[in-house]
């Protein structure tokens, strides 16, 4: 997870089925990025709290509040969730993705926070970036044009 | 009972090594015949790295690989995924299509087809290397494949094992066509109990 005010870019790389996430509250400029692996976490505390939605998102979400976010005012951007590869005869294979976007989606509705664009399944790589100053985001990915968030 | 990648030993990682070796000999006899090229390989080193790590030492999270990934279940469960950088795919498009291309923006279907097929024969030499030291009885499922940036791609085993490691295990090896050298990378990704099982049928397995 990175944190950043008022200026300067937060970026993550290579989004497969995991899924970045922009929050961003506009008016003290205050943006952070989180990039998640993982659906839930199996214990209340993993060691990594960052891998998983559910704890991520919290954790997330609790700084943000430190430094004086507002939750009404804060809007999300997410990007990711995508099945890297198809396997004949396991349709399981590769599900992971969209169970990540679906629980991401939700612990954001639960927390009151506006998803406002997302680019999310597919099959293909994504790299997000998310500009502190303006909460704009863009995704880059192969073989594709940039895309505005 | 090994728990964690992390506590593979030095013998478990020789025995590892010795499969990766055997197979990587497959898989370069497989390939000189469907090539029909005479091919050489290096000594192949088998490394347990973090995910991150990985990524690193293999070019970047950003950086565009194809990949072809099989599972294997049966007496084994995991996956198999064969990294194919633009020489390796060169060397086979010229060999088997007399075409080469410049990006990977160019493959077609037909450079497609032929790439997923000597990357399930690769993976097939490891496996049938795997299966005949261990006398396991290993089922491969269709190959699949894709395009894509290798971040992303090298976190499907770590997705589909992710609450048992963060670990991976890539036997990587030079193969030398007509004095070309070409990094190959196999990342071969038995789930723990599996791992358990090979070391077992080898009689590495202490305590």
């Amino acid at each position: 997870m990175k944190m950043q005010r008022r200026e300067g870019k937060l970026i993550t790389y290579a989004l497969g089925s995991c899924i970045g996430i922009c929050l961003y509250d506009p008016q003290i400029k205050l943006a952070s990025m989180i990039h998640i692996m993982l659906p839930e976490s199996s214990s209340p505390k993993p060691d990594n709290v960052f891998k998983y939605a559910d704890t991520a998102i919290d954790e997330t979400l609790r700084k943000m509040d430190v430094f004086g976010a507002v939750r009404r005012r804060m809007y999300a951007k997410i990007a990711g969730g995508a099945k890297m590869f198809n396997v004949v005869g396991d349709s399981n294979f590769g599900n992971i993705g969209e169970r990540n976007v679906q629980t991401v989606v939700a612990i954001l509705q639960k927390n009151g926070i506006t998803i406002k664009s997302r680019d999310v399944g597919g099959s293909i790589a994504r790299t997000l970036l998310l500009d502190a100053e303006t909460g704009e985001a863009v995704v880059r990915s192969f073989n594709q044009p940039e895309k505005k968030l | 009972m090994i728990k964690k990648y992390d506590e593979l030993n030095s013998v478990h990682i020789d025995v590892l090594r010795e499969i990766g070796s055997i197979g990587s000999g497959n898989a370069a006899t497989s390939l000189a015949s469907v090539i029909d090229r005479k091919i050489m390989i290096s000594v192949p080193q088998v490394q347990i790295l973090e995910n991150n790590e990985a990524v690193k030492k293999l070019g970047g999270a950003e950086k565009i690989v194809s990949a072809v990934l099989v599972k294997c279940h049966g007496e084994i469960d995991g996956m198999l995924l064969y990294l194919q950088s633009l020489e390796f795919i060169n060397v086979v498009l010229r060999n088997v299509l007399s075409s080469s291309v410049e990006r990977y923006e160019q493959l077609n279907e037909m450079h497609f087809s032929a790439l997923v097929e000597i990357g399930n024969i690769m993976i097939s030499s490891y496996v049938n290397a795997l299966s005949t030291l261990t006398g396991l009885t290993i089922k491969l499922t269709i190959p699949a494949n894709t395009i894509n940036m290798l971040g992303g791609i090298m976190n499907v085993p770590m997705t589909e094992y992710g609450y048992e490691s963060d670990k991976i295990m890539i036997i990587n090896g030079n193969i030398i066509c007509d004095g070309q050298e070409i990094e190959s990378n196999l990342l071969m990704v038995p789930d723990i109990a599996s791992l358990n099982t090979i070391m077992k049928k080898l009689g590495v397995l202490g305590g």
